[in-house]
């Protein structure tokens, strides 16, 4: 499997090129173009498990990850036995990152996926109760195991190293190191700061490891609009 | 004629030098700036024209900015709704069809149709309509997002929410993401056009109605 990722920063896309026993499972909805010898199949997006009662637990924790997650249903899995190639592209203007794993594990938040391939596991974490006042979710999603990911940004993106604490907008994170702790709370001030200060949530991350921040937040963007519509 | 394109590719523009007596046709709002030498006409270009555009999703009026006849050069400039490229392609030996919000604007001697791009893409929200151009001259499409130029040799799928346009010596069918009506709309890819032939398409990097949806369902419920 071969991959190039074009038009960034502002509108990236992924064109993976795809050999046979390689296969890419990608969010559903993302698929920009494929050749037709390209096989799409569409699953459920939850491990595949075996046997009536593994195939239900797959159901109710797919449902599970749409409505409370806010992740998709269903996934899609690319394949081309005789070689091929599809383009993928994010809902949002913005990059698109690769991050090659072995065996180590990175957390995702909403929306942030947008394919892998591999040996990948995925996961969903509980992000704690004060998530339940983000608008974009309470949960993340953890990737672990051997293989590549792809995953997506609004704006551009910012790795910053955390050595100690680093305190940013919930809207504004992509992923983070699993070894760090972090916390969601409310900005300094309390309700009033909350209100006043335009931030939504923060999370204060706390350890050594990496946050990957993007430039711009989709809630902003709606609170933007809000108040313009009729 | 001169067409430029400036501030590529996110935020493109199109700048359009007009002798006396020149014209160029854009879709209504296209309009970012004009010398005072341009007189703007605004029309349908004929009553069934405007009302097949209207149900295209698109507006039954168009301006046409003519530059005024014993004046200097006169300059219009031009931009589509969302971030994003533009592309021209010139009319003549090859004929176009675009995706209909892909309009921009196009030259006096393109002919601009309205057409039924296909019974099934009734039940899409995107490409029940797509617009044909024949005639001679230039016309400027626009993209959400970056564009990108496909040859197509023998076959090639595209979502229909990420065309822009394709010459017309490919042949093209709207069918179903997948196999079954049921993982269609499961796999969230809902309907494609399957090219067959030798041509060139042009695809945008981002898909409008996706966008639209995501940020709608972060709005509040509309007020009826």
């Amino acid at each position: 499997m071969n991959h190039e990722i074009t038009h960034g920063p502002s509108f990236a896309v992924l064109k993976v090129g795809l050999q046979r026993g390689d296969v890419l499972t990608a969010e559903a909805g993302s698929m920009v173009s494929r050749f037709p010898r390209v096989k799409m199949r569409t699953r459920i997006n939850a491990p595949r498990s075996a046997g009536f009662f593994g195939k239900l637990g797959a159901f109710l924790t797919a449902l599970v990850r749409k409505f409370i997650a806010g992740e998709s249903f269903m996934v899609n899995d690319f394949s081309c036995d005789e070689g091929g190639e599809v383009t993928l592209a994010p809902t949002f203007s913005g990059t698109i990152a690769v991050r090659k794993l072995h065996g180590d594990r990175i957390l995702l938040t909403r929306g942030a996926f947008l394919a892998c391939a591999g040996d990948l596991q995925l996961k969903m974490r509980w992000g704690g109760l004060r998530g339940l006042l983000a608008r974009e979710g309470l949960f993340f999603m953890e990737v672990s195991g051997t293989g590549e990911l792809f995953y997506t940004s609004y704006g551009g993106t910012l790795e910053v190293p955390v050595n100690g604490t680093l305190t940013v907008d919930h809207g504004h994170v992509v992923a983070f190191d699993p070894a760090l702790d972090f916390r969601i709370r409310l900005p300094g001030g309390g309700f009033l700061g909350l209100v006043a200060s335009g931030v939504g949530l923060v999370m204060e991350f706390s350890g050594r490891g990496a946050v990957v921040l993007q430039s711009r937040n989709v809630s902003t963007l709606a609170s933007w609009l809000t108040p313009r519509l009729p | 004629m001169q067409i430029d394109l400036q501030h590529r590719p996110s935020q493109a523009m199109a700048h359009v030098v007009l002798t006396p007596g020149e014209s160029v046709t854009a879709e209504s709002g296209a309009m970012v700036g004009m010398t005072p030498n341009v007189q703007v006409q605004t029309g349908s270009g004929g009553l069934l024209k405007g009302i097949k555009r209207m149900f295209g999703g698109e507006s039954f009026f168009r301006n046409t900015f003519i530059c005024s006849q014993g004046s200097e050069v006169g300059e219009v400039y031009l931009a589509a709704t969302l971030p994003g490229d533009l592309v021209v392609l010139d009319v003549g030996a090859s004929k176009y069809y675009l995706q209909n919000h892909a309009y921009v604007a196009s030259t006096p001697g393109v002919d601009v149709d309205t057409r039924v791009g296909g019974f099934k893409t009734f039940l899409s929200g995107e490409g029940l309509f797509v617009l044909k151009t024949t005639g001679q001259g230039q016309v400027i499409a626009g993209a959400f997002g970056a564009i990108e130029e496909v040859r197509v040799r023998g076959e090639y799928i595209v979502d229909t929410g990420h065309l822009v346009a394709w010459e017309d010596s490919l042949q093209f069918r709207i069918t179903k993401a997948a196999d079954g009506w049921i993982s269609s709309w499961l796999s969230g890819e809902g309907l494609v056009c399957h090219f067959t032939g030798n041509g060139t398409l042009w695809t945008q990097t981002r898909n409008p109605s996706e966008y639209g949806e995501e940020i709608g369902r972060r709005l509040p419920p509309r007020e009826s």
